[in-house]
């Protein structure tokens, strides 16, 4: 492979976790790079969730490092909540705060950590409306919106952030069918703009598509890590097949 | 001899202007509930942070032990006789049963509070702490303006519960002599000989009162709950 100049974000090197005495993340060595489009598969239970998960340290690593942006991360002292500012996170389960508006949502955290004022947080927050598709959204509260609405929501609020990377855990796996493909539409855009996003998905077709990079994760390691050209039409790792032949 | 209705309500409230016992009495009922409601919400809250945080982080490990004595102590001894040992044996040397009565009340209501505070906090999903953390928001400003805010709705029918039975808990004021609503009326009693006027009056004020809490904390509720509407 050609030498990549692109920045190295995320330097992962040897990654543990456990939980008592489940050993769920076996040693992952990886690296993410600006513009990555990462799409994570993999039977369930299999640690990709907490492997992403512990890329912005909701889960604590057990052993080996993470480097962002150069720094160590899971080094004692580090100010984790200022690293979080630049890792944007979108969950499952979406996660909005049911108490505040939508607009609330998006511009609790900008503000509350001065990063903007009042006044340009809704003035973002609005634009990042626009650009999901939900502007006439902006004074609902989070109960009002459909799944795929709120998903959507979510997206525009780790948005708002400014994050130099994107982690979708399971971004789709909790919507109705029809509310699939308007998320996954947003998705595809953002990654159009460039943006680095890690995703852990079933959206096999989506991964083929969008995704520049496709992962298999099994028994807590990493198996097979191609373009996703290559990782659907040609896998090599025999787990990797068997998994494929089951959700194709 | 027997005297008619309106008579008796003469003698045992407006003869000497005896309602004035009620209307002082309430007035300090009203004044401890008060103090003590805002000192039971305000270290119930602490105490229940330090608490849910312990449940869920395993920090703050001795301030949680420290808590967790206080409840014990607190919610295992009957509030006369806290009341009582706060008078008679801390304050012994001032006489100071308003004072005391405060004390008492808010940090008996306190343990109440942070009890049924804290099992609100720990209702709440812990995707909504991890949604707040991921976006850069310290445990603190998380728990302040995403957590708390939730769990103090969802916990406010038993909040008023607990205030109804903080303003009628506050008519044992009589064990330190401490002229309350229930005290007035027996004043008033020991010099009428009637008790059935004063006390059944004093009954009613309780009622309208806690009724009156009931419908403040009600629409409060109501309020709060309106962005759960679809």
């Amino acid at each position: 492979m050609s030498a990549d100049e692109r920045q190295i974000l995320f330097d992962i090197q040897g990654l543990e976790k456990s939980f008592a005495d489940n050993h769920v993340l076996r040693g992952i060595t990886t690296q993410f790079r600006k513009g990555d489009v990462t799409a994570i598969v993999g039977p369930s239970g299999c640690g990709k969730s907490t492997f992403l998960r512990s890329l912005n340290l909701l889960e604590e690593p057990t052993g080996g490092r993470i480097l962002f942006e150069g720094t160590d991360i899971t080094a004692p002292g580090v100010d984790i909540n200022r690293f979080r500012r630049k890792v944007g996170m979108v969950f499952q389960q979406f996660n909005l705060f049911p108490h505040l508006t939508i607009l609330e949502n998006i511009t609790l955290a900008p503000v509350k950590l001065h990063i903007l004022s009042k006044q340009q947080a809704v003035e973002k927050a609005r634009f990042l409306l626009d650009r999901v598709g939900l502007p006439e959204k902006a004074d609902d509260y989070p109960a009002m919106l459909s799944g795929g609405q709120q998903q959507r929501i979510a997206i525009a609020r780790a948005m708002a952030m400014e994050p130099d990377v994107m982690l979708f855990d399971e971004p789709t796996s909790a919507l109705d069918p029809e509310m699939v493909g308007e998320v996954l539409e947003i998705m595809r855009e953002l990654a159009q703009t460039g943006m680095t996003m890690i995703i852990v998905t079933h959206e096999m077709g989506f991964a083929r598509e969008v995704a520049t990079r496709a992962m298999f994760i099994d028994e807590g390691v990493i198996k097979e890590d191609e373009k996703p050209a290559e990782f659907f039409s040609n896998p090599k790792n025999q787990r990797l097949v068997d998994f494929l032949s089951k959700v194709l | 001899m027997s005297l008619s209705l309106t008579e008796r309500l003469k003698l045992n409230f407006l003869e000497q202007d005896r309602w004035k016992y009620m209307v002082r009495g309430l007035g300090t009922t009203l004044l401890i509930t008060v103090v003590a409601a805002a000192i039971g919400i305000l270290l119930g809250f602490v105490i229940a942070v330090i608490r849910s945080t312990y449940d869920k982080t395993g920090h703050l490990k001795i301030l949680n032990a420290v808590c967790k004595v206080y409840l014990t102590v607190i919610r295992g001894t009957p509030t006369t006789v806290q009341l009582m040992i706060v008078y008679f044996i801390i304050f012994s040397s001032v006489n100071k049963p308003l004072l005391s009565a405060f004390i008492a009340f808010g940090l008996n209501s306190a343990a109440y509070v942070a009890e049924i505070v804290r099992s609100g906090i720990m209702s709440i999903n812990p995707g909504q702490m991890e949604a707040g953390r991921s976006l850069g928001l310290s445990y603190r400003a998380s728990m302040w303006y995403i957590i708390i805010p939730q769990a103090f709705k969802n916990v406010l029918p038993a909040l008023t519960n607990e205030f109804i039975v903080l303003l009628k808990e506050t008519s044992i004021c009589m064990a330190i002599s401490l002229k309350d609503l229930t005290y007035g009326s027996t004043l008033i009693s020991s010099q009428t000989y009637d008790y059935f006027l004063p006390l059944i009056m004093t009954a009613l004020i309780y009622l309208v009162f806690v009724m009156l809490l009931t419908w403040l904390f009600g629409i409060l509720e109501r309020r709060l709950r309106s962005n759960e509407r679809r």
